[in-house]
């Protein structure tokens, strides 16, 4: 079998172990059988994979000692079991003022689609069927750089799917720029309305896709006004205030926004994903949404393994304890099933707790701290 | 006695503290070879070599000259120190002794033992005390993180004159195109030594070499630099790291035993990227990044700001560009990144400003 049948193979069996988990099916096979399954297709593709392997001893029998790739790899260097003339596509972290952007390349999109259409709709669709779709977010392009771009893309696909302007004829058109509600100048507020208003004249609901920072802006934009969405509408909030120049607290953020738009404050839910993982994870907070917890608690998918782990042994902590996350994402078929991040968590028993990014050693001296450990461009 | 003469004795004072810490045989000395490995975390032969090669006690009358020259009159000067480098102690206090004959000193809760056995040393040059209270027109000096350096000059009142010396690491850039073998690992070896020195916890530590010169020459470099690291820690075994720079050294070892090369140095990890990637600032504890670069500037670019030190080694026109280009740094051979002349801070990147 040649890498390319065994991805291809691989990213079925992903998908099959994802539907029948959420039918409630008995599975074909569990996730540590994919995993390692995953992990040893990498270990022959992935040379650097491979060393850890190699380097670790691990045996890959096992989804818990499968080696764990650190995020930072992704922005020294191909992280990929298939050569770049196969990308299907390539999503860049957003980095920082002086950081390199990570990059994973994906050979296929069709399980990141699925999956996460398939979680989306477990933490953010309700009842009735449809419901019109928006992005406080700059229009993607026709090949999204941004892996969030391209989730928010696929829901407005799967979720609406229709022309946003009532009088429009033809198709669906997802780059319309009716819903891609955000631009260097700030958030489009009359745009919002327009969609808000679209979907009160449908009697449905809306579905606003943002950024925490996105929102804090139309906050700002907004005032004291208020723009009342239309009865049962919900608001997924992702990402942090990396580089802004201002921060609420996510709490907070889901009270204002949800004031604002004249919501159910559990209708602000939360999203948590990163560039190198193929699923995401959702706070359960909808009322008769699919997933259950409480506000701040992260829900994954039961193809995505979190578990806290202590940085410098990489081994799990105990159940309540801090420790920094690793993913086994049975998603990331074609380039790290498990990674380790410098996100601080707590694993509790129906999801996890985001504490933050864990702090770089010297903030005790004159030697500097490095929170971006890989700094600047490529060399020319 | 003019003021400049005064001010003059009162550093010499310092100096000959600090003589007296640095000889095993003194009281001083044996006190501070008692206390400081436990208040550093350095080893006790990391102490004593801290002790016999960066602690300045013999700096040269042109030394102490630009030393007094680099700071102004103040009627009362402060000083916060930070932990990590503890002889750093001894330069901060006698550029307070240089501005003003009130000098206070506030030590790091962590490391206090080096200003206090500088304070025994030198009786009634100076105070250490618990807490700082600059008023206008006094000159307070700082020595730690960004973040703290930005909390203090929120605090200050109006009117102080704050020299704030926030975080840095230092770097290497080598020309390494016609290199011998014997002179790579002499090069290798110097950089070792300035490695190893407070186990890599000051902003004079190098973390990062950059090589020009073939994919060959740098892997040859980084050999010979793991070995001497190696070799090194036989001699003076690292310290204990904290549970976040362990932390930061498994990252470390394991993003660069994905996508680049990776060698054990001994208690530490030399990375090798000979692809021209990304610069990465290896953690502190004994670790370096070694890279290839085409353009020594260029890879070192990201970096200008922090960088309190780099070590230049090659052709002289190459290195005049490089001089040049990093000018903010303290500049000096590979091996002498540790012991900068006494002659003023060694941080030269941020000038002193009004409150």
């Amino acid at each position: 079998m040649t890498a390319l049948s065994e991805s291809e193979a691989l990213h079925v069996r992903v998908r099959a172990f994802a539907r029948g988990a959420l039918a409630g099916e008995r599975a074909p096979e569990s996730f540590d059988e994919l995993a390692v399954a995953i992990a040893a297709h990498q270990a022959r593709s992935v040379p650097g994979f491979r060393r850890l392997v190699e380097a670790s001893g691990a045996t890959l029998t096992d989804g818990g000692a499968i080696p764990a790739v650190p995020v930072d790899a992704f922005r020294l260097a191909r992280v990929a079991a298939h050569p770049p003339e196969l990308d299907a596509a390539r999503f860049l972290t957003s980095g920082t003022t002086t950081s390199t952007p990570g990059r994973h390349a994906m050979r296929t999109t069709g399980t990141y689609r699925e999956l996460s259409l398939a979680w989306g709709a477990r933490a953010l669709v309700r009842p009735p069927a449809t419901r019109v779709v928006v992005a406080l977010a700059p229009p993607p392009g026709p090949e999204p750089s941004s892996s969030l771009a391209f989730m928010m893309r696929a829901f407005m696909e799967a979720f609406d799917g229709r022309p946003l302007e009532a009088t429009a004829a033809g198709t669906f058109d997802p780059l319309a720029t009716g819903r891609w509600l955000a631009s260097p100048r700030g958030i489009d507020v009359d745009g919002l309305a327009r969609a808000l208003e679209i979907a009160r004249r449908r009697s449905e609901p809306a579905l606003v896709l943002a950024t925490g920072f996105a929102l804090v802006l139309l906050l700002d934009a907004l005032g004291s006004r208020s723009l009342p969405a239309p009865p049962g509408s919900v608001v997924m909030t992702t990402g942090g205030f990396k580089g802004k120049t201002r921060e609420i607290a996510p709490a907070e953020l889901a009270r204002q926004v949800a004031r604002a738009l004249a919501l159910d404050e559990r209708s602000v839910v939360g999203e948590y994903g990163m560039t190198e993982l193929t699923s995401q994870l959702y706070e359960g907070t909808l009322p008769g949404g699919g997933l259950h917890g409480r506000r701040g608690l992260f829900v994954p998918p039961p193809w995505l393994r979190v578990t806290a782990v202590d940085p410098e042994t990489l081994l799990p902590v105990a159940r309540g304890q801090v420790g920094i996350a690793r993913f086994v994402d049975l998603g990331n078929v074609d380039s790290a099933v498990a990674i380790v991040t410098q996100d601080e968590i707590r694993n509790e028993a129906d999801g996890i707790e985001l504490l933050g990014r864990r702090r770089g050693s010297p903030a005790r001296g004159c030697s500097l701290a490095i929170e971006e450990m890989v700094l600047g461009a490529r060399s020319p | 006695m003019n003021e400049q003469r005064r001010a003059e004795q009162r550093v010499r004072r310092l100096v000959e503290a600090a003589r007296r810490i640095a000889d095993p045989g003194d009281a001083l000395g044996r006190e501070a070879r008692r206390v400081l490995p436990a208040a550093t975390g350095l080893s006790a032969e990391g102490v004593e070599l801290a002790l016999g090669r960066s602690l300045e006690t013999e700096p040269s009358d042109a030394e102490i000259e630009a030393l007094l020259a680099s700071v102004p009159a103040a009627p009362r000067a402060h000083v916060l120190l930070s932990a990590n480098v503890f002889v750093a102690a001894h330069r901060a206090v006698a550029l307070a002794l240089a501005a003003s004959s009130t000098v206070e000193v506030r030590p790091s809760r962590r490391e206090p033992s080096m200003v206090r056995l500088l304070a025994r040393g030198a009786p009634d040059l100076f105070r250490v005390v618990e807490e700082l209270e600059p008023a206008p027109g006094d000159h307070f000096w700082a020595y730690g993180s960004d973040e703290t350096m930005t909390a203090i000059g929120r605090s200050l009142p109006h009117g102080v004159c704050f020299h704030a010396h926030g975080g840095g690491i230092g770097a290497v850039a080598l020309d390494l195109r016609a290199t011998s073998d014997e002179r790579v690992a002499e090069l290798a070896a110097a950089v070792a030594d300035d490695v190893v020195l407070f186990d890599q916890r000051g902003c004079l530590s190098p973390r990062v070499v950059v090589v020009v010169g073939s994919e060959a020459v740098t892997r040859g470099f980084a050999a010979a630099l793991a070995a001497a690291l190696a070799a090194l820690s036989v001699r003076v075994p690292r310290g204990l790291l904290g549970r976040a720079e362990a932390a930061d050294a498994v990252r470390y070892r394991d993003a660069i035993r994905f996508a680049a090369e990776l060698l054990a140095a001994g208690p530490g990890w030399v990375g090798v990227d000979v692809h021209a990637g990304p610069v990465v600032v290896a953690p502190v504890g004994r670790h370096v990044h070694v890279m290839r670069a085409e353009d020594a500037s260029v890879a070192l670019s990201p970096l200008r700001r922090a960088m309190a030190a780099l070590a230049i080694d090659g052709d002289p026109d190459w290195a005049r560009v490089i001089r040049q280009e990093f000018a903010g740094a303290r500049i000096s051979p590979p091996g002498r990144m540790q012991r900068p002349p006494f002659d003023g801070a060694v941080d030269r990147r941020t000038p002193a400003v009004i409150t």
